[in-house]
């Protein structure tokens, strides 16, 4: 009751004020701080097409350069301030957000072009005005964006104005409040005008950062807190749901996921008391209005949770996994716990490695490397998942290490596309790239290490094994489909009909015995024990040479081999 | 004409499909309010035609895509941002459709459409 009724006084005291200059500075300033509190939320929303995956951050850069440009001003015009905002925030401008809301801004200034004060009349026009401008920027607008949202702010305005008996004396907080409530239906109409999103199971981020703005200017006018975001709970990218596997007790035999949307409120205190109930490992996580419910069950409870969360709101996904059964299959899966990378201190050499498996990621990480893609024979990773594995680090030197033929160029259009120093070490497999980790000096000349590394390159002998997908011949061998093929730096050298066949047969023509080490990976489609006695059979064939095996975890290749 | 030689045949994708792809993600960026021939330097821009590969070149060397934009932007927006956006969008576009590396898109600014001033 006291927080509404100071929240009343407040309104009321402020109601009296005209809106001038300064009002339009502290409202300005209200919603970039609300806007950046929120800005991770604003980011995590950008999971389509993602040429920019940071509206978020866009967001806020061009709302800060236009704060900028108008704080420390004495000036009280509204007018002359809003062109201010609009100026910065067109110099500002980042991203195709930051440009529409460049755009935005520009609109609204000219409407209000040089009145002291902001009026009813003169908002209608000026929230028109930013619509139009807004939209002549673009020949073939996309509903569902900040444009839509943009658009159904001003349509909103001038219905609640165009339907008042007095439209002069109408109150402009109040209308503050109409803008808020039509900004939010819009952000949540969003998916269902732009399929992707829907897909996606988001709403547009541009039209959720828009939305914030003006939520945080309506922060402002009741004296809310602007700098802690509203969740009590972590926000969804943070729920660490890796490691509860490992800690699972009795009684727990199923692992519930449950994604859901309260239609009021959520009582948090009540709401775990419940799922106490229920299971254990309870983790809430929270992104958007979307809650996200883990828990561990007994058999005998698995439906309460669902049944719990559909009277508290719409359930939107659910999924269920036997744990009992995992953890039985643990062993023989290959293994999916995370792997921990080197951190990097700024200025040093961070290696990116490509790997194929998690297995080889693992072993790649051991060896220090900054950053891992997945990617290998038949799933090349894109210059953008690439770009993104390193834009992050503090370090402008980079190395990448593409690990297989088919993504060298790939990574090489990666390096041109940023700003970052960029050096492609051709390795086309994975012993090669291992054997270039091994030359890294983090701390090294970044030329010189670039020129040790793709040195190693030669140190190694790369074996393959796989089975043959069908019938060909190719350099002189003849393979029938099904066959066991092996290949010696990538190329096709003996067909046979077992693996230990074809894994002897390759380390003969690899001539094996003239080197010193042996590494065999092996693959997600060969059990442990089957690898272990393989190399075992190796082992009395090269007595001299030491055999190394590592989980490797590709897909298609029983085998990958170092011979060093 | 991409050539990939794959064991069952070749696929070859024409400059002028790369083109289209490149044509429609321009369209689709915000700010751009249309494309325009390289060498119409000095005449009206011509904002909507019908060619969907209207001021979009293509160039393949064998072994690099380059795509040049002839662009008409929207006066009031930062050419900068705009451009780059562009260059994000067609670059992910093509790739993704095309499955190559595209190594540059070059966006040329062959004017600007003034709808209101300041």
């Amino acid at each position: 009751m006291s927080v509404d009724s100071s929240k009343n006084r407040r309104r009321e005291s402020l109601q009296q004020k005209p809106v001038d200059g300064r009002s339009l500075k502290r409202l300005i300033e209200a919603s970039l701080a609300w806007l950046r509190t929120n800005q991770q939320i604003v980011n995590s929303l950008n999971v389509f097409p993602v040429p920019d995956g940071d509206t978020g951050t866009n967001m806020v850069l061009t709302m800060q350069a236009a704060f900028d440009e108008i704080n420390g001003t004495p000036e009280h015009n509204f007018g002359k301030l809003a062109h201010a905002v609009a100026h910065g925030a067109l110099m500002g401008a980042r991203g195709n957000s930051g440009v529409i809301l460049s755009q935005l801004w520009r609109g609204f200034a000219r409407a209000v072009d040089n009145n002291a004060t902001l009026d009813t009349a003169t908002l209608v026009q000026a929230l028109a005005a930013a619509r139009d401008t807004a939209y002549k920027g673009v020949v073939r607008p996309v509903e569902g964006t900040i444009l839509t949202v943009a658009k159904d702010v001003a349509a909103a305005i001038e219905k609640a104005v165009a339907e008042a008996s007095s439209p002069e004396n109408m109150d402009l907080i109040g209308l503050l409040d109409l803008m808020v409530e039509a900004a939010n239906i819009s952000v949540e109409h969003t998916p269902e005008l732009l399929p992707v999103l829907k897909e996606a199971g988001v709403v547009d981020s541009g039209g959720k950062g828009l939305f914030y703005i003006l939520e945080g200017m309506q922060r402002h006018v009741d004296g809310l807190p602007l700098d802690t975001a509203l969740s009590a709970v972590v926000p969804l990218a943070n729920m660490a749901l890796e490691n509860t596997l490992a800690s699972i007790e009795p009684g727990q035999d199923y692992e519930v996921v449950v994604d859901f949307r309260p239609t009021e409120d959520l009582d948090l205190i009540n709401f775990y008391r419940n799922l106490e109930d229920m299971g254990t490992s309870i983790q809430v996580g929270e992104g958007d209005g979307l809650y996200r419910l883990h828990i561990h069950v007994p058999t005998e409870k698995l439906y309460h949770p669902i049944n719990y969360t559909r009277t508290l709101g719409t359930v939107t996904k659910v999924a269920i996994e036997n744990l009992v059964d995992q953890v039985e299959n643990a062993a023989e899966s290959c293994g999916e716990e995370k792997i921990t990378l080197s951190p990097i201190e700024p200025g040093q050499n961070a290696v990116i490695a490509v790997a194929p498996g998690s297995g080889i990621g693992r072993v790649f990480a051991s060896l220090g490397v900054a950053g891992i893609v997945e990617g290998g024979q038949t799933m090349n990773p894109s210059t953008q998942e690439i770009i993104r594995a390193f834009e992050n680090l503090p370090t402008d030197k980079i190395i990448l290490l593409p690990n297989n033929k088919n993504i060298i160029l790939t990574a090489r259009a990666a390096a041109e596309l940023t700003v970052k120093q960029v050096a492609v070490i051709p390795s086309r497999s994975v012993p090669q790239g291992l054997a270039a980790m091994m030359r890294l000096i983090p701390d090294g000349d970044f030329e010189s290490v670039v020129t040790e590394m793709t040195g190693a390159l030669d140190d190694v002998e790369t074996g393959e094994v796989t089975i043959a997908t069908r019938s060909v011949e190719i350099d002189g061998v003849q393979v029938e489909e099904g066959q066991i093929i092996a290949l010696h730096n990538g190329k096709l050298v003996l067909a046979a009909a077992s693996l230990e066949d074809a894994c002897l047969g390759l380390l003969e023509k690899a001539h094996a015995d003239h080197f010193e080490l042996i590494t065999l990976f092996y693959g997600g489609n060969i059990p442990k024990t089957e690898a272990f006695r393989i190399a075992d059979v190796i082992r009395l064939r090269f007595s001299k040479q030491e055999i190394e095996v590592q989980e490797g975890c590709q897909p298609h290749y029983q085998f990958i081999i170092s011979i060093e | 004409m991409n050539d990939e030689t794959t064991p069952l045949g070749s696929i070859h994708v024409s400059p002028r499909a790369i083109a289209s792809i490149a044509y429609h993600a321009t369209l689709l960026s915000y700010g751009v309010v249309g494309l325009t021939s390289k060498n119409l330097v000095n005449g009206i821009a011509q904002v909507l035609v019908k060619d969907p590969t209207y001021g979009v070149e293509v160039i393949y060397d064998g072994q690099n895509i380059n795509i040049e934009l002839y662009v008409i932007i929207e006066y009031g927006t930062r050419i900068k941002s705009v451009t780059e956006s562009i260059i994000h969008t067609v670059r992910f576009q093509v790739e993704k459709a095309l499955g190559m590396p595209v190594s540059e898109v070059n966006v040329h600014v062959r004017g600007l459409r003034i709808s209101n001033f300041d």
